[in-house]
């Protein structure tokens, strides 16, 4: 039995929701998944927490300090623990079962591992030693903090810690597992679920994000790894100074996290091009193009790798302006990447007709959040609107609603390999009622922070009322507490879960990709 | 117009508007109906390559126009203008640390051109104009260690008292981090 199999059967609430066993010989691409996608949602809890309380202390006067902390605490948990974790859970097993690979060995344990132990203690060091540096790091800002006494030298190499093992798991364990699964060892035919290759634009995603997180994450990990040694004490700080240089830092940093998003967006799409076509009414499974979904995929390939610069639009002239335009530019090129995208779920639906589920309704929902989305992000990344927009709420709104629209998608997504994972189905009702209700929440949210940018209101800023943005603070609370009973309901459902054929009404699972 | 749109958060807001909520209505329109009352096929190949020329080419040109229509309010195109022109140039050089700025006694009259030059003695801050009627007119991210200020060109419209805030995250009394400048009305 793997480790994974152990852990969901021994933990309390992980074995009520993700029962995995041996039983149906798909062990071995369930396991690591199941155990990835459930303590996903544990992290989703403590962030749903955490981002409560942000408007709560602004609400009730608390130190400021308390903001700061939850709003640094809020960031990471949502970004890495939660949403990369819960991609890295459905990724994983998609690729195990369109490959025909089992996922066991030391490689997915070390995902595992430094992501949760990563989190944990990058958690640890906000939450208890005071590290807020928000989840960009703000670079000098945790070098500065400890000379300015905001935070401890301690603290701050244990932060750092566990930046460094989250970035290992991203930029390294995770991707090489899929590239092993995509192109080396043989296959296990009885762990075929559905055999895809690299010209279906179900599988062409995740290979891509899993290169692009290699190859543009390695100059930061690079990085990172020569300021932990030298945070150690293994080698002087003097001899980092090259890598401690805010300039540098911070460039890489952005050109990994900028391309962080674009591979997660190039791999949720890539899992919508997957899932879609198993929900039409005619029964085609097909696509209304593979030529056309793939050309997407390879223009949101192309056109992130540079769009990046649009984070330092407003550092003029120390980023070039034509650096300036050239990121204008290819951010909205993106743009063209997603109206491709666009015509082809809508040609494809009119084509064939759909057959409705609340899984199939999510990911689609979550499909509309990730446009509003991009409609945002494409707007500030405009010159002028940079200029206007840079370090407002709408840059909030911005990074929470892409956070959220793919957790939504891979939500969604999750109805179909839920019953290949446990056997068991998830309820309709419930479904719909969590699918609704996550969508007039976060786009609720999305549309109040970013109108709070419109309006001047500042991003991590402990001081709404300072220019009147209170009001905007409430709705993004009420906007949230929707949210958060969305979560709550999608939590009972994979409580309640019943074992397939017991299920009253049978939402019969189509067979697996 | 042009303007309202493009010096403004709220015009960057319309037209994030303007593209949402068209596809949300089409798509739900879509998507409601090919679930529930007419789950068939919709055939006929002919018009769906037709509407994805009609498609492609209609966002190009929404992508372009914007684009394009938005250079003449770019505080970089305005800059370089500013400098072309051979207009005399009012130097505000202002320097920011955990948390205030240090910016110097210059009169600003409105009309002249000004150039703000900034630099971070510490971590990453940012420096943000909100005119007298709480709107942002342009924010700058100052970085530290850079052998060259931030700066920017700007011609005020309006007198009044404008307030400075950083808008880059600096640490834990970073909504403390504030300042005053004054516009005074042009002197001819
Ligand atoms: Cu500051």
């Amino acid at each position: 039995m793997l480790t994974a199999t152990k852990i969901l059967q021994k933990t309390p609430i992980f074995n009520k929701m993700f029962p995995v066993d041996e039983s149906d010989g798909l062990e071995e691409i369930n396991s690591w998944p199941a155990l990835m996608i459930v303590t996903s949602f544990v992290w989703l809890f403590i962030a749903g927490l955490l981002g409560v309380a942000m408007p709560l202390v602004q609400r009730t006067g608390m130190d400021t300090h308390f903001f700061y902390q939850a709003l640094t605490a809020h960031g990471a948990a949502l970004a890495f623990p939660f949403s990369f974790q819960l991609m890295m859970g459905i990724g994983l097993h998609r690729s195990g079962g369109c490959a025909g690979k089992p996922i066991k060995g030391w490689l997915p344990a070390a995902i595992y591992i430094c992501m949760n132990l990563g989190a944990a203690l990058l958690s640890a060091a906000i939450l208890i030693g005071g590290l807020s540096t928000s989840l960009v790091l703000m670079f000098p800002l945790p070098v500065v903090g400890v000379e300015t006494g905001q935070w401890s030298f301690e603290t701050l190499v244990l932060g750092f810690t566990g930046v460094g093992l989250v970035l290992y798991t991203m930029i390294i364990f995770y991707p090489i597992q899929v590239l092993k699964m995509a192109f080396f060892g043989d296959v296990r035919e009885d762990l075929v679920l559905s055999a895809r290759t690299l010209n279906d634009p179900g599988m062409l995603g995740m290979v891509l994000a899993a290169l692009v997180l290699l190859i543009m994450g390695t100059p930061i990990l690079i990085i990172a790894t020569y300021v932990l040694v030298a945070l150690f004490g293994i080698i002087p700080l003097d001899a980092v100074a090259w890598a401690t240089s805010p300039v540098v830092f911070e460039f890489a940093f952005f050109v990994f996290a900028h391309n962080l998003m674009e591979a997660m967006a190039l791999m949720v799409i890539s899992g919508i091009y997957a899932t879609l076509p198993l929900y039409l009414a005619d029964g085609t499974r097909k696509l209304y193009s593979d030529k056309l979904a793939n050309l997407a995929l390879w223009i949101l390939l192309l056109t992130s790798f540079s769009s990046f610069l649009h984070h330092f639009i407003t550092l003029f002239p120390n980023l070039p302006a034509t650096l300036a335009y050239h990121g204008n530019i290819m951010s909205w090129g993106t743009g063209i990447g997603a109206a491709i995208s666009i015509f082809t779920i809508l040609a494809t639906c009119m084509k064939h007709g759909l057959r409705m589920t609340p899984g199939l309704m999510m990911a689609l929902m979550g499909f509309t959040l990730y446009i509003l989305d991009g409609a945002s992000a494409v707007v500030t990344s405009n010159v002028a609107w940079s200029f206007q927009l840079h370090g407002t709420m709408w840059q909030s709104g911005h990074t929470m609603t892409v956070i959220l629209a793919m957790s939504m998608m891979w939500m969604g997504v999750i109805y179909h390999h839920y019953p290949v994972m446990t056997g068991r189905v998830l309820e309709d009702k419930l479904g719909y009622w969590s699918c609704g209700l996550l969508t007039f929440g976060s786009t609720g949210a999305a549309l109040v922070m970013l109108a709070g940018g419109s309006a001047g209101m500042p991003r991590r800023f402990a001081d709404w009322g300072q220019g009147g943005w209170m009001v905007y603070g409430d709705a993004i609370q009420f906007f949230g507490l929707i949210i958060g009973v969305a979560f709550l309901l999608y939590a009972i459902n994979l409580f309640k879960a019943q074992k397939i054929g017991e299920a009253t009404r049978s939402a019969a699972p189509a067979p697996a990709e | 117009m042009l303007d309202s749109l493009y010096l403004s958060g709220w015009g960057a807001f319309g037209m994030t508007i303007f593209m949402f909520i068209p596809f949300f209505v089409v798509f739900m329109y879509v998507v409601v109906k090919k679930s529930f009352s007419d789950p068939n096929p919709t055939t006929g190949d002919g018009n769906y390559a037709k509407a994805e020329w009609l498609w492609l080419g209609f966002v190009t040109i929404v992508f372009v126009g914007v684009n394009i229509a938005s250079i003449g309010y770019m505080p970089t195109v305005a800059t370089a203008k500013a400098v072309a022109s051979g207009e005399k140039i009012t130097e505000v050089n202002f320097t920011a640390e955990s948390w205030s700025f240090d910016i110097p006694e210059v009169t600003i009259e409105v009309g002249k051109p000004i150039r703000f030059s900034g630099k971070s003695n510490d971590t990453v801050h940012g420096f943000a104009i909100y005119d007298p009627h709480g709107d942002i007119l342009f924010t700058m991210m100052l970085m530290p260690g850079m052998e060259s200020p931030t700066s920017l060109i700007h011609t005020f419209t309006e007198p009044g008292t404008y307030l400075v805030r950083c808008l880059e995250f600096c640490g834990l009394a970073h909504h403390e981090m504030r300042d005053e400048i004054v516009v005074v009305g042009s002197k001819g």
